[in-house]
């Protein structure tokens, strides 16, 4: 708790609290949204486009789309690093926030796995991935996204060092 | 807005809907989940689009990508839908707001942009864009513009609580 309470006190977390210049906390919680706008976004169209049988060259194309992808995530990432400690104490502290955190570790590691499958498909001579294995990847990652969004919203209604002391 | 808006605002206030909305506890939660996941979906579809034709990710045939218009346009519906609940909810602190109107026309802007695209002849210049080949000037205009726009919208949803009057 020593260390969250140092960081949330800390002079730059502070000035992104309790500032009200807009640079600050709404700059942070604007990069956050459009960051989920991008990574969910173009990540669940990919998605999409597996769950349809879209063919091979289509899936190998979506390659190009990860960058986006992974430029979304680390403006994400940025941020939410931001805003969690501003208010580290109360946000590292909710069991509900690490829910979160664990539907976003995995999404990372099914994102990594669709990069590897669409480098799969551009040798359009080789084995290509199983369309079921294709097709469960791409469920999982949307359902890992939408646990992402609901358990982040609910962060702000429930939760926090005291919400679950009787 | 200094008050224009009043006499929608006492109308929206007195109908059963909103009544029920602001006795709900589980509305406002519900409500701001959907509109992030219906803000999610129309943006990937609009992002993924949009950058194609701007020339990222060139081998993507664009009729393949144009195939999942139908979730971008659930993702519309959806924030338009969790949009009109968060209005009646609270009417007061939407309608007379600057930010709020702003974010409004940035989303009409944005309609009138996909109006352009499909009504002024851009879409069939691009409907058969294959793999590796260029969108031509037009459509990146109008790919752009609505990256923009879109953004936009984000930009003042977000800054509903700290500028204009809303909260």
């Amino acid at each position: 708790m020593e260390i969250l309470a140092a960081v949330s006190d800390s002079p730059f977390s502070t000035w992104i609290r309790e500032s009200e210049s807009l640079f600050g906390y709404p700059m942070f919680i604007l990069l956050h949204t459009i960051g989920l706008a991008i990574v969910v976004g173009v990540s669940s169209v990919v998605a999409l486009l597996m769950l349809s049988g879209a063919p091979r060259s289509v899936l190998a194309a979506t390659r190009g789309m990860f960058p986006v992808m992974w430029t979304g995530f680390g403006i994400n990432a940025v941020s939410g690093l931001v805003l969690m400690a501003a208010d580290a104490p109360t946000l590292a502290m909710n069991p509900v926030m690490w829910v979160k955190f664990g539907f976003i570790v995995a999404v990372v590691m099914l994102m990594r796995s669709a990069r590897r499958f669409a480098a799969a498909d551009t040798d359009v001579a080789g084995a290509a991935p199983s369309g079921r294995a294709r097709k469960a990847l791409a469920a999982a990652t949307l359902a890992c996204w939408l646990g992402a969004i609901v358990t982040g919203r609910l962060t702000a209604y429930i939760g926090g060092p005291d919400f679950f002391v009787e | 807005m200094d008050g224009r808006m009043d006499a929608v605002v006492t109308w929206i206030q007195g109908t059963p809907v909103s009544e029920a909305l602001r006795q709900s506890q589980y509305a406002f939660p519900a409500g701001e989940t959907l509109h992030f996941v219906g803000l999610a979906m129309l943006f990937g579809f609009v992002a993924i689009l949009d950058l194609r034709m701007l020339g990222v990710a060139r081998q993507l045939p664009l009729a393949s990508l144009h195939r999942i218009l139908p979730w971008g346009v659930t993702g519309f519906t959806i924030t338009f839908a969790t949009g009109l609940l968060f209005i009646f909810a609270t009417p007061e602190q939407y309608l007379n707001d600057w930010v709020f109107w702003s974010k409004m026309l940035f989303v009409a802007l944005a309609g009138v942009n996909v109006l352009i695209f499909y009504a002024g002849g851009i879409y069939r210049l691009v409907e058969t864009l294959g793999p590796g080949e260029d969108a031509p000037p037009p459509a990146k205009a109008i790919a752009a513009t609505s990256l923009v726009l879109w953004i936009g919208v984000m930009f003042f949803g977000r800054m509903l609580p700290f500028l204009g009057v809303a909260f």
